[in-house]
């Protein structure tokens, strides 16, 4: 009976999950049919003509995480090791717990300080480069970047706890310093674990909806001529996660190929999380075995 | 943890007490009104009152169409691409206000002397023909940071219709876009050189400035409640309570508020036209 | 040289962990202070009134206790279903690879990619409109990962001999999961339910098109068309559109209120992480 319950729970959430994906890839037919690869290499969305390009999207998807992943990495890693390495096992599980609470704090609170600090500051701060206004690619990067700092924080603190005690005291008896050990013994040995902890919080970045739409600006068709030019961090633009907290999404519906498009955001969308996080996951694994 | 499960067991066999319950949804523009009034009938009528803003007018349109609510609120007329799309749905249009859609700037613009712009001027800045108010009038160079209404908005389709004839004509164009009325106000005063559309009400004259339209004759009209009344001023709109055919029930009553002297207050209340000031 | 790199290092990260620190207590304290002010008796148990201007959030806070409540209840079984799978019924490594490989992509789907799903199934194919059980069973969908994952460390953490002990007594495979595995484990899943419901309390993507609308509902007397309001929700649309500016500190202190439900969810959940920490670190 047990076991029986067990496996029926499993297999209704098991079911559920491969109807989540059926879902989008089946309602998604529609623009596949329509736009074909042209969906994704296209530039140009304008949903009243049916033309439906999501590369700038995309762009604007991918480049405001790996703006929050730059910026969040290296303080996270060095607090990580500040934590680490250096705090003694009573005040580390402090930092460690209050760093974790910060991170159940609620994407739209975030977007409120968002609204209300982040643009003007960025705004007033980049003024010699000429921002339209202070609804940039570059204010969700930096919003993002604090929103992940807690789990850079934490799964790379786990990562160099991971590392044995006995090769540190190994490595401290043959001399080397406090900071060699850090930096030739611990971080290489963690290195896998500290890989997992930046695929997951780009994870994590990547599917951020409600704070992201609230300062990106929502500019459809923001796609610089050149992909890494950093002016264009200082223009508005648009996300795959923006674009599916929006207005559209109300409007789409009922309309066959405008909502096969809006739920072909959500499948890419899905298969870019998904393969960020099998990557995250896998890398952590073999760093315990 | 036990007692969550038996809260939710109570919440699902607590008995229906009130089968009618009105569900309404649309633009933004007319929800201060209508959910004023909704807050006031669920006190004096015991009504069950739904209120909610998805997706702007359009949303209202769309939602009423397929059966969701019983009243849409827009603030644009129901278009005949609209009714095509529900061609079972008998679109009633119930006029409850008049609102004019400004087109708003920014202190340092309003400070550097624009004032007002043509029809010209604005469809040239739209298609990013002109993008500095040097070009406008202004006495120094300002780049213009228009922030564009999102799809579905009354608003948008009100300055699109006017500009362009049929927001269907209107090109294709790519700008930040903004939603509701206090985001467009609160980013077009925290932004320089900033240009939107909003409705009439919401431009203070502190935050954000409501520019004149200035006429082929060279005579510029300000969206002032004269204006709007005696249609002078061009980019006004009907705020309607949509219904599927004549409304009846918590509907009608509802409407009938609406209508009524009291509703009318309200609607005057956020800063709209009444009926009578219309001469209606 | 290496005295000084000794000396940089230690000084260059601890400033990375002030920052850190300082990041995010000076964001609770901006809420805090804000928001303070507004919070009262009143404002959590009035309705709203004005739209938003007045009154306060005693349904968007009912609202969204009712899609916590419900999510827990729909996840409870699926994630200690999945769980007992993993740990007791599956007996080869690479089936148990797989589950577990699923559970953290499943963790890692954004809350959008929920809420539109939820749109599809429950809104539209189901015809519920918006509902509370939309929402609850999304926010369940989502929450499975984190209960499940909770569950299957303690019982891993299970001492062996219990469960020798227990099999020497003579009790079969279900008679252990429920005299031995589950009592023992229990704590995973008070923590994961309770870390997994500090997250829902706070999506407003999973339930905008699923469940909450702005004003107006109060106890779901249904399934069809039975929204709820809620907390995040109304503060997203308050941030987005309000006319009054009495509106603003009610909006902060509509946000201080989320916050210190979410933390506070996760403080009760923090002695038994303590707990496991201590356990994984002697």
């Amino acid at each position: 009976m047990t076991r029986a319950l067990s496996w029926f729970f499993s297999f209704v959430a098991l079911g559920a999950v491969t109807l989540l994906v059926g879902v989008f890839v089946w309602q998604s037919l529609p623009v596949w049919h329509h736009e074909g690869w042209h969906y994704i290499t296209g530039t140009k969305w304008f949903f009243r003509q049916k033309e439906f390009g999501t590369l700038p999207m995309i762009y604007g998807t991918v480049i405001v995480a790996l703006i929050a992943l730059v910026l969040a990495a290296p303080l996270g890693f060095g607090a990580a090791i500040f934590t680490a390495e250096y705090l003694p096992r009573r005040v580390r599980l402090a930092v460690k717990v209050l760093i974790e609470l910060l991170a159940g704090v609620p994407s739209v609170v975030y977007g409120l300080l968002g609204i209300l600090l982040l643009r003007d500051w960025i705004y007033n701060l980049f003024e010699k480069f000429e921002p339209l206004s202070g609804d940039t690619l570059l204010t969700a990067g930096v919003l993002l970047a604090v929103m992940i700092l807690p789990t850079i924080v934490t799964l790379s603190d786990d990562a160099l706890r991971g590392v044995s005690s006995a090769q540190r005291r190994a490595a401290r008896g043959l001399g080397l310093t406090h900071a060699e050990t850090v930096l030739s013994i611990a971080l290489p040995q963690a290195k896998r674990g500290l890989g997992a902890a930046l695929l997951l919080a780009l994870g994590r970045a990547l599917g951020e909806t409600i704070a992201v739409f609230l300062v990106v600006g929502r500019q459809d068709n923001n796609l610089p001529e050149h992909v890494f030019s950093l002016r264009a961090w200082l223009d508005a633009g648009q996300t795959i996660t923006s674009k599916l907290g929006g207005s559209e999404t109300n409007i789409a519906y009922g309309d066959h190929v405008h909502w096969g498009a809006m739920v072909g955001l959500a499948l890419l969308l899905l298969i870019m999380t998904g393969t960020v996080t099998l990557l995250g996951t896998g890398f952590g694994k073999r760093s315990d075995a | 943890m036990k007692i969550l499960p038996s809260l939710l067991a109570l919440l699902v066999v607590t008995p229906t007490l009130f089968a009618e319950t009105l569900k309404i949804n649309g633009s933004t523009t007319v929800n201060l009104p209508a959910a004023e009034a909704a807050e006031i009938l669920r006190v004096e009528q015991k009504m069950d009152i739904q209120i909610d803003t998805q997706g702007g007018s359009s949303g209202g349109i769309s939602m009423l169409g397929d059966g969701l609510i019983q009243i849409g609120m827009a603030s644009k007329p129901v278009s005949d691409d609209d009714r095509a799309k529900f061609p079972k749905v008998k679109f009633d249009e119930i006029h409850v206000g008049q609102d004019a859609v400004a087109i708003i700037v920014s202190k340092d613009v309003w400070d550097s002397g624009v004032h007002a712009l043509t029809k010209q001027q604005i469809q040239e800045i739209y298609e990013s023909k002109i993008t500095n108010w040097k070009d406008v009038g202004a006495k120094k160079s300002i780049r213009i940071a228009f922030f564009n209404k999102e799809p579905g908005r009354g608003t948008w389709e009100v300055f699109a219709h006017w500009v362009y004839g049929d927001p269907k004509k209107a090109p294709q164009v790519s700008f930040p876009e903004v939603g509701g009325n206090e985001e467009t106000r609160n980013k077009v005063s925290s932004t320089r050189g900033a240009l939107s559309q909003l409705s009439s009400s919401w431009a203070d004259g502190k935050k954000v400035f409501a520019l004149g339209i200035k006429g082929d004759d060279g005579k510029v009209v300000d969206p002032t409640n004269e204006n709007i009344a005696n249609k002078s001023y061009p980019l006004s709109r009907p705020l309607f309570l949509l219904t599927n055919g004549e409304p009846t029930g918590a509907a009608r009553t509802f409407v009938d508020f609406m209508l009524s002297d009291r509703g009318q207050e309200l609607v005057k209340k956020h800063g709209y036209m009444r009926l009578k000031d219309l001469g209606k | 040289m290496r005295k000084s790199l000794d000396f940089l290092l230690a000084a260059v990260t601890a400033f990375c962990a002030l920052v850190a620190v300082a990041l995010l207590v000076g964001l609770v304290a901006v809420i805090a202070q804000r928001g303070g002010p507004a919070v009262n008796w009143g404002f959590l148990t009035e309705q709203i009134r004005l739209v938003g201007a007045a009154g306060g959030i005693f349904w968007n806070l009912v609202g969204t206790l009712i899609l916590l409540s419900s999510a827990l209840t729909v996840c409870l079984p699926l994630a200690i279903g999945l769980a007992l799978v993993e740990r007791v019924w599956l007996q080869r490594e690479g089936p148990r690879r797989l589950l577990r490989t699923l559970l953290y992509t499943l963790n890692g789907v954004p809350g959008i990619v929920f809420g539109i799903f939820g749109f599809v199934v429950f809104v539209q194919w189901c015809g519920w409109g918006k509902s509370w059980l939309s929402g609850g069973l999304v926010l369940a969908l989502m929450i499975i990962p984190t209960v499940a994952v909770s569950l299957m460390e303690r019982l891993k953490a299970v001492p062996k001999k219990y469960v020798e002990a227990a099999a020497g007594l003579g009790l079969n495979r279900a008679q252990i999961v429920w005299a031995v595995l589950l009592p023992q484990a229990w704590g995973g899943v008070v923590t994961g339910s309770l870390l997994g419901l500090a997250r829902a309390a706070g999506e407003v993507a999973p339930i905008m098109f699923t469940a909450t609308i702005f004003a107006g509902a109060t106890l779901p007397k249904g399934i069809k068309e039975s929204p709820v309001l809620s907390l995040p929700y109304h503060i997203f649309i308050l941030a987005q559109d309000s006319f009054d500016p009495s509106v603003g500190s009610k909006l902060w202190g509509a946000a201080l209120v989320l916050l210190a439900l979410v933390l506070f969810l996760s403080v009760i959940a923090l002695p038994s992480r303590l707990k496991l920490h201590e356990e994984a670190n002697v």
